[in-house]
């Protein structure tokens, strides 16, 4: 716990030392989490999520697999639609990112 | 997101003289040309017509000792005739042409990103919400052919009656958002890694893409599968009858 608040410190230190070493052209101060910063964040975590979520999914199907080679076909057509399906919610991520910018 | 035009685009404005102007509320008021504005659409219609040219060549040529392109096309035919027939109980064979088009108007914009110059037409919303709509409209109209209309509507209410109120509208908005996933899936994937691509290239134009360049090849097939597979899942949802 102590070392993962230490990382988040450390963290925050680093991304309020980067917004202090941008250009600051713009006279209004913006906020840390607006803009293209967020839609990174957003991303990084909903990819996150999704690794580990088609991770189990792959593991599922390949102990399918391994116990019944002959399921072999249907099970990949299944985990296939179940992969896009966890994939989709990353991208409607991705589409905000795209939007933010 | 920004706009990029494809370079054919930028090179048939050149060469047709094309007039550019700003387009009210698109890419900051950049300076483009029709071709420039509309280049999905360019591109769209471009892999339409190569699938048709491809398909009306191999539909020229058949022949009972098949060439490569003929196997090649009949392994599709095949594989989309078994996955409809896997998830489409009965005499599910006459949808084969409307599920064929679609996959294959799909899979040729999806790889029209790895040839230079071009950009694929799937990596933009509105032709993949296109798409999308062309199938909503179609597994409606063929499940309210085969149901009868009121059969249709009335299995969204669900099979308890006093719940309906609760389930319609839940069924109805579930119906609906299934154009904004089966659009944004194909949309996100295809512009995702021509995006990334894009940067590759931009670091080093040399060998650094070429991996990216295959993966966008194996997910525009693994992309146009999960579209096709979608389409008919939700075609056999709508013309199943329940027993």
């Amino acid at each position: 716990m102590k070392k993962f608040l230490t990382t988040a410190f450390l963290f925050t230190l680093a991304a309020v030392a980067f917004a202090q070493g941008a250009p600051a052209a713009a006279p209004v101060a913006k906020s840390l989490f607006e803009g293209q910063f967020t839609a990174h964040i957003a991303l990084a975590i909903a990819a996150a999520g999704c690794g580990l979520a088609q991770g189990k999914a792959v593991v599922a199907a390949c102990e399918g697999v391994a116990r019944n080679p002959q399921a072999a076909g249907n099970i990949r057509t299944t985990m296939i639609i179940g992969l896009a399906l966890i994939e989709a919610l990353v991208i409607y991520v991705l589409v905000a990112a795209f939007a933010i910018k | 997101m920004e706009h990029h035009a494809s370079l054919l685009a930028q090179w048939l404005t050149q060469v047709l003289h094309l007039s550019q102007h700003p387009w009210p509320g698109f890419a900051h008021g950049a300076a483009l040309s029709i071709l420039e504005r509309y280049d999905h659409l360019l591109n769209a219609a471009l892999a339409a017509l190569v699938a048709m040219l491809f398909t009306t060549l191999v539909r020229k040529n058949l022949s009972r000792i098949p060439g490569p392109l003929q196997q090649m096309f009949e392994g599709v035919v095949e594989w989309l005739k078994g996955m409809i027939n896997d998830n489409i109980a009965h005499h599910g064979e006459k949808y084969l042409p409307f599920i064929g088009t679609m996959a294959l108007f799909v899979f040729f914009n999806n790889l029209f990103g790895l040839l230079p110059a071009l950009s694929p037409g799937t990596s933009n919303w509105n032709v993949t919400l296109g798409a999308a709509l062309v199938v909503f409209g179609y597994y409606n109209f063929q499940g309210m052919k085969e149901q009868g209309v009121g059969k249709y509507w009335l299995h969204f209410a669900g099979p308890i009656w006093w719940l309906a109120p609760l389930m319609f509208p839940l069924e109805i908005l579930g119906l609906l958002s299934r154009i904004l996933s089966h659009s944004l899936r194909l949309f996100g994937n295809i512009a995702g890694e021509h995006v990334v691509a894009g940067i590759f290239f931009g670091l080093m134009p040399i060998l650094l893409p070429v991996p990216m360049m295959f993966l966008g090849l194996f997910f525009g097939l693994i992309q146009t599968f999960v579209f096709t597979m979608l389409a008919v899942i939700y075609l056999s949802g709508a013309v199943s009858h329940e027993h």
